[in-house]
This record gives C-alpha cells, structure tokens and sequence, in this order.
C-alpha cells in the first residue's frame, strides 16, 4: 500500500504534475508516512529516475523544470516553515558579468537544492568578484557557471586562479550551458563542463568519468 | 553565378558553380569595423554598412538585417538594456500576466520601436546590392517570442499550466511576425529568416513543436511565401534532429544544423530540404584557421555529389570570433577542397 502510494507519487513528480504529487503526499502522510521517507523513498528516487531519463534521452528544460517545480512545491508543503536543512556542500551559481540568461543556471538551483546541496544563487551578469567573495563568505564547495554566450569565456578561465589566490584552494568549478558545453574543461580552466545539471551532479559526487 | 543564384541552386538541389557559404555574422559585423555592438543594433544605415564592409571582407553569400532577439519584444512594449559591447536585453516584460493579452497590440513596423530601422537596413543593402546577394532579414518565431514577451520561465509553465491561453499569446506571437516579416519583405529583404531557438528540443518536447509550433509555422512561410519570400529559411539550434520531420509539413526550404548535429542523419529525415551548416561557432574563436578549413572540407566532402547544401556555421558566428576562421570558413569552397 505504501509502495504504492510511493510509487504513485514518483511518477506524479516524474510528469510534473505538481497538483497529484501534493494529493498523493496528503495520502502519504494519511497513511503515517513521516516526511523523512517521503524524501528519502520518493523525492530522491523520483530525482534519480529524471537523472536516468536525461542520461538515455534527450531531455529538456520544460520537463526538468516542471519535476522541479513539483519537487520544490513538495518540500514546501512538506516543510512549510523552513525548509529542511541541507545535507550536502555549499554551492555557488551564477551566470558571469554580461550573461544574462538565468533559465539553466534557475534549474541548476532547483535540482541541486532538491538533491541536497545548499545553494546561494549569485544571479545572473555576475562579476567574478562578486562569485568569489560569495564563495569565501559562504564556504563554499563548488562553483557551478552557467553560460549561454561565448563571451564570459574569458572570465570562466579566470575563476579557478583567483579562486586560489583567495584561498579556496579546494573549490571545484563547474561549467554547463549551450555556449560552455562547447568547450572542454581545459579550454575553460574548469575542473568539469557539464552536459547537464545530472551530469554535473554525478561529476561530484562519482567522480570524473572513467573512475567511477 | 552570383550569391543569390548560387543559393537558388542549392534550394533547389542543382548543382551550383560552388558550395555557397552563409556565415552568420551579426553582430561581429561591428567589431571587424570597430563599431559598439550597442550602436550597431539601434541602427540601420550604420547596420547596413557595417554589414556591407564585412561582406567586402569576407565575400560571402548573404547579409543579414538582424539586430538581437529584443526588436519585437520591445516594440509591443517590452523595455530593454542597451549595453556597449553587447546585444540588449529584456529588462522589463511587457505581459505581467498573459490574461491581460488585449492590453498589447500588434506594433506598427514603420513606428515602433527598432522595427523601422531594421527595415531601413534591409532597404539600404537591397539599393546597395540589388539582387548580387542574398539580403536577409529576420522575424523571431512564436516560441521564442512568446519568451521575450512573458519571460522564459513563465510562457514555459503556462504552455503546461494553461495551453488555451499560451495558444493566444502564441497566436499574437505570429500576427507580429507577420506583420513585420512582410514590412521587410516590402522593404527589401529577399526573405524573413524565421529565428526560434526556444523551439529546439533542449527547450521544449518534440510533442510540444509539433502542437504549438507547426502549424503555426506553416502559416509564417506561407504568408511569407505568398509576399515573395525567396525561400523558407527557419533556424533552430540545439539538437533538432526529433523534429526534423516535421520541417517539409511547415514549408521549410532551408534548414540551419548546429554543430551538434548529424548532417548526414539530418540529411536522410530532409532529403529534399536545403541544408546550411554546421560548423561549431566556438571554433571561430577558439580554433586555428586550418581547423575550420578542414572541417569546411569535410563537410563540403560529405555534400559534394548531393547538392542542397549551404556550408555555415551552426548557429551565430560570435562577435569576438577570429577573422582569419571566418574566411577559412568562407575559402573552402572555393579552394576546390
């Protein structure tokens, strides 16, 4: 019954349908089911479905960005005060100074948090300093870059060594979007260019590809 | 043979004296003559000469009015923000909330906005080159447009949230189109490009072009076709090959390829579609001319005994991109490689 329920409520993310996934959380919780499992059994388990989907088909922003959205809305609706605390790094996105596309840096926000990462999103046409005292101030762990022109090139390759200089000597700089995925992490001076937010996500948690 | 010739035979799968190239150059049309992109795009003689001068550098096929993906938008009523060395951008959305789309109108191409500048730019090239060159100009299609009316974020859900209503601001998108495509048309441009990115299969499922797009598409063409479009030219990047076959049923008669794209596997869903591509625009900044030479060849190579090819770059030559990679690009063909 409650596999069911479960069950029902994974694919009820995995559409995007966010108005069924709050109905089969209120059936959840009916059932005595606590918010730690939902999370755990069905929000996690929904995220790495998406994450294989995306790996053997062409995905896109619509679809990721309506599970997202679901998933978002469930957390809420699960944890209406604050949301539950994160799990995982610190991470830092933005898209750099003169890029002012947010839609994918805005679903890299969303399936990071969901994931478990505590995410600081430094907007869009964001000047490398302004990423980096972030990133001192925050701790962070990762800065993921979004970029959807050639011309913030320049400043990706930038951000590792000014990163170093400020002493995030341990920082890990990722790269994605249609203007960055063209290029490999060498030409950006990044530890890793993306295909995707999954792709990024396994980068980190999996290791490069090849050691897994 | 002359460029526009040279690009007829290639539309209709004849032979042509050489490969045609169409290098995507907007706004690198500035930077090769040392004008702020910020200025290029708000105006037309200045537009039209920039281009005429890149033409003379380069002698390529085919010259484009384009400014940026803001024209429409900020004529309905959008407010955007000009920066220097870059194309602008929306600020401002002029739909809040897509229930009030019979608060905007259809804007007037000869009074609104940028609208008359562009239409001055096509007029000035067509006086300029008459019919030697292709002179394109450039609608945005309804995808992206519906985006730079609402923001992307909210036309995504509503296409999900409300079909109905994404239907009207959809069809609003093409009565701008229309109307704006014609003026060019009127005004010089040999055909309206149909730019729509937001249409790609990164952006929106197959099933969604198929519903939204398509048949909105297919009246574009024809009302352009019926005004003495040239050709039916539609240009979406990312991955297209799901909706390829999808391309003959909206009328497209030219189909631009990015880079990460089959031209081959494109070729066999489009077997009687013109072709332009699909040479990585990256490499234009980031590769030596040899590079560029030798992928023109290859794809010349793959192409040659077919006809229905158009060598170009996958999607826009960036502005800062290396002159000498774009005459690689545009000397391949005639280097008999």
């Amino acid at each position: 019954m409650n596999e069911q329920s479960l069950d029902r409520l994974i694919d009820a993310l995995l559409e995007g349908d966010q108005f069924r996934a709050f109905a089969e959380v209120d059936s959840l919780r009916n059932a005595g089911i606590d918010n730690n499992q939902i999370i755990i059994n069905g929000i996690e388990t929904a995220m790495g479905r998406l994450d294989a989907k995306c790996t053997l088909e062409q995905f896109n922003l619509l679809e990721i960005m309506l599970v997202g959205r679901a998933v978002m809305g469930v957390i809420k609706m699960l944890y209406p005060e604050s949301p539950p605390v994160p799990t995982r790094e610190t991470v830092i996105v933005a898209s750099l100074e003169g890029d002012v596309h947010d839609l994918g840096k805005n679903i890299v926000k969303t399936i990071m948090t969901a994931r478990g990462y505590r995410v600081i999103d430094c907007g869009k046409d964001c000047p490398v300093d302004k990423l980096l005292d972030t990133a001192v101030r925050e701790e962070a762990a990762i800065i993921s870059i979004s970029g959807l022109i050639t011309s913030v090139i320049p400043m990706v390759r930038q951000v590792i060594p000014m990163a170093r200089a400020r002493g995030l000597t341990k920082v890990k700089v990722l790269a994605g979007g249609a203007a960055l995925k063209q290029a490999s992490a060498d030409i950006l001076n990044v530890d890793y260019v993306a295909d995707s937010v999954f792709d990024g996500i396994r980068f980190l948690e999996d290791g490069p590809k090849g050691e897994q | 043979m002359n460029s526009l010739e040279r690009i007829k035979a290639a539309t209709s799968f004849v032979i042509p004296d050489r490969v045609p190239v169409i290098a995507q150059v907007f706004g690198h049309a500035a930077v090769l003559a040392g004008v702020p992109i910020g200025k290029y795009v708000r105006d037309g003689d200045l537009l039209a000469r920039c281009q005429l001068k890149a033409l003379a550098h380069y002698g390529y096929d085919t010259v484009f009015t384009l400014m940026d993906s803001g024209v429409e938008t900020e004529a309905v009523g959008s407010r955007l923000r000009y920066r220097s060395d870059m194309y602008p951008y929306v600020e401002h959305y002029v739909i809040a909330d897509a229930k009030e789309m019979n608060s905007v109108a259809v804007p007037d191409p000869q009074r609104s906005g940028r609208m008359p500048e562009m239409l001055k730019a096509a007029s000035f090239l067509r006086s300029e080159l008459g019919n030697e060159v292709l002179i394109t100009g450039c609608v945005l299609g309804p995808m992206t447009l519906a985006m730079q009316l609402l923001g992307p974020e909210k036309a995504l859900f509503l296409a999900v949230d409300d079909p109905d209503l994404f239907d009207r601001v959809l069809d609003f998108a093409v009565e701008v189109a229309i109307t704006f495509g014609l003026a060019q048309i009127e005004a010089g441009a040999h055909l309206p490009l149909i730019f729509d990115p937001s249409a790609s299969p990164a952006v929106i499922p197959p099933r969604f072009f198929r519903e939204f797009e398509l048949p909105r598409l297919r009246r574009l063409f024809s009302a352009f076709k019926s005004a003495g479009s040239f050709a039916n030219w539609l240009h979406i990047a990312g991955p297209v090959d799901p909706i390829c076959p999808y391309y003959p049923e909206a009328g497209v008669e030219i189909a631009n390829l990015d880079y990460c794209v089959d031209p081959l596997h494109a070729r066999k869903i489009l077997p009687r579609t013109c072709l332009d591509g699909n040479i990585k625009p990256l490499s234009f900044i980031e590769a030596e001319p040899a590079d560029v030479a030798a992928e023109s060849a290859r794809l010349l190579e793959l192409f040659r005994s077919q006809g229905g090819f158009i060598l170009s770059s996958g999607c826009e030559i960036p502005p800062e991109s290396r002159p000498e990679n774009v005459a690689a690009m545009v000397s391949a063909p005639r280097s008999g490689r």
